[in-house]
């Protein structure tokens, strides 16, 4: 089960599995895109659905863990995906509103916390399970800029080492993933942001902005990718890694290195 | 297959750790070479991977020299045309009879440098040029929970495993812009010749262990700090290693990964 599964790096991650032979339940705001996604994981192994969700709603993820049970089984991995960097227009502002620190809270928080609470009784009750959340390493530090995204991703890796105590007993791994750069249309709000509110990157357009970072602050040189994402997600739900939780690991080109 | 028709070097590769790595990567197709001290224990590892199809080599390599680590990858080079992975695994918790001393000696935290830390910087600059002309490679070492923070009793260990988590970070930056990943695994608690000696170690010394088996002190730690409710396995580190060793994990560098069933949370 991935949330925000429809595109960019969920998407990715739907492929992915699909790939390694999983049937994946794609959990997306957007119906016309997880449809979509869906079509193509049918393509590769054979078994998808879709379940329209938005995470803040728990009645929403409530019904997700059942669409979930009578379409393909219980959920042996659960992959929460589903962000976003602030409410409705908040790459134009120059500061963070009480919106965006709520809506980053409500989605990349709260949210996660909803649909695992709701998918914990099938993985418990089976004493087996692997859950991964999508933090960033914008949760790694602390920041000039976006503070309400950095504070929220910084929850995430939190929530994930109380999980992973939480749910250790019963066989459950539950891990992290902080991506570093990647060219998705998360990342040409952010540099439409720093382009208003950085100097440094005056009169740049996003992918400009993007570039610099990426010369300035990757040692590898290059940006990350969802396929790298998607990669180190079937990793830790793997039987390789049965004996891994708690952790963050950064998919990041050497951007932070822990 | 990850590994087909690529070679690695496994230094401390004939028992515990070192062992499970190289068997690991063999199976995936790997040829390996065994860089280790103890000839007898290396060959025996020899053959099992050549029983499993892929070619293996023992290469006698004492990793604190750098002539040795050297000779090594010139071998490895020479045997299997290319080395495509570095697996610095060697490592010691002391010098010879450290499990039978209360406090370490200088001697005991020199050996433990020059293995665990030292070691890692000699293979390591052996190998680098090689890869950064190639534009590829992939170096995986191997630190220990122990470097995750500091703690009384084992200071000598832990210190150096700290040592080897920087110094990795060192050359993952460096050798960055050049096509090579440099990433640390941290074992927890393992059933090796080395936490036998641990254990030992704990026995002799500590009077809370005193009148129990190294095995009876591990499980009792197992049982006591691992989340997971389980001791880890020298395949769990063989895995995480294949991971972050393979074009799966091309874009990770600088990372190191806890396999310990969730002791310390990174």
């Amino acid at each position: 089960m991935v949330t925000g599964g429809a595109t960019g790096i969920g998407r990715a991650i739907a492929l992915k599995l699909a790939d390694k032979g999983a049937s994946v339940m794609i959990a997306d705001i957007n119906e016309e895109a997880a449809e979509k996604t869906a079509a193509e994981v049918r393509d590769i192994s054979g078994n998808s659905a879709t379940f329209v969700t938005d995470v803040t709603n728990v009645a929403a993820c409530e019904g997700l863990a059942q669409a979930t049970i009578e379409n393909l089984g219980s959920a042996d991995f659960l992959v929460n995906n589903a962000g976003v960097a602030g409410s409705a227009g908040w790459q134009s502002r120059s500061h963070s509103t009480e919106e965006d620190w709520k809506q980053t809270y409500q989605v990349n928080v709260i949210g996660m916390s909803n649909v695992t609470s709701v998918f914990k009784p099938q993985m418990t009750k089976r004493r087996s399970g692997r859950i991964v959340n999508l933090a960033s390493i914008a949760g790694r530090e602390g920041r000039p800029s976006l503070a309400h995204y950095s504070a929220s991703k910084a929850a995430v890796i939190s929530l994930t080492q109380s999980t992973a105590l939480e749910l250790a007993r019963f066989n459950i791994t539950v891990n992290a993933i902080c991506p570093g750069l990647l060219w998705t249309p998360m990342w040409e709000q952010v540099g439409d942001r720093y382009a208003h509110d950085n100097p440094a990157f005056k009169g740049m357009n996003p992918r400009e902005v993007f570039d610099s970072m990426i010369a300035e602050r990757i040692p590898m040189q290059k940006e990350q990718t969802p396929e790298d994402i998607a990669d180190t997600v079937a990793f830790f739900v793997s039987d390789d890694a049965k004996n891994i939780t708690g952790q963050a690991l950064n998919v990041d080109g050497g951007f932070f290195m822990r | 297959m990850d590994f087909e028709g690529k070679t690695a070097v496994v230094t401390g590769g004939a028992r515990g750790i070192g062992r499970g790595i190289a068997l690991e990567l063999a199976q995936r197709g790997s040829n390996v070479v065994i860089a280790d001290m103890d000839g007898d224990a290396a060959r025996d590892v020899v053959a099992e991977i050549k029983a499993g199809g892929t070619q293996s080599y023992f290469c006698e390599t004492d990793v604190t020299q750098q002539w040795s680590t050297d000779d090594m990858v010139e071998v490895a080079i020479e045997e299997f045309g290319q080395l495509d992975v570095l697996v610095n695994n060697a490592g010691v918790g002391g010098a010879p009879g450290f499990t039978t001393r209360k406090v370490p000696t200088v001697e005991d935290w020199q050996a433990t440098f020059d293995v665990n830390v030292f070691g890692i910087v000699n293979a390591t600059q052996s190998v680098e040029s090689y890869m950064v002309e190639r534009g590829y490679g992939k170096i995986v070492n191997i630190a220990s929970i122990a470097g995750r923070g500091g703690r009384p009793g084992f200071a000598t260990y832990g210190a150096s495993k700290a040592a080897a988590i920087n110094v990795s970070q060192a050359w993952a930056y460096k050798l960055a812009p050049h096509g090579v990943n440099v990433n640390t695994v941290c074992p927890g608690l393992i059933w090796t010749p080395l936490w036998e000696s641990i254990g030992e170690w704990r026995s002799s010394t500590d009077q809370q262990s005193s009148g129990l088996t190294p095995r009876q002190i591990f499980q009792r730690t197992v049982a006591e700090s691992v989340p997971l409710g389980r001791e880890q396995t020298v395949e769990d580190v063989g895995k995480a290693v294949a991971f972050l060793a393979s074009d799966r994990a091309r874009s990770i560098t600088g990372q190191a990964l806890n396999v310990d069933g969730g002791i310390r949370q990174n």
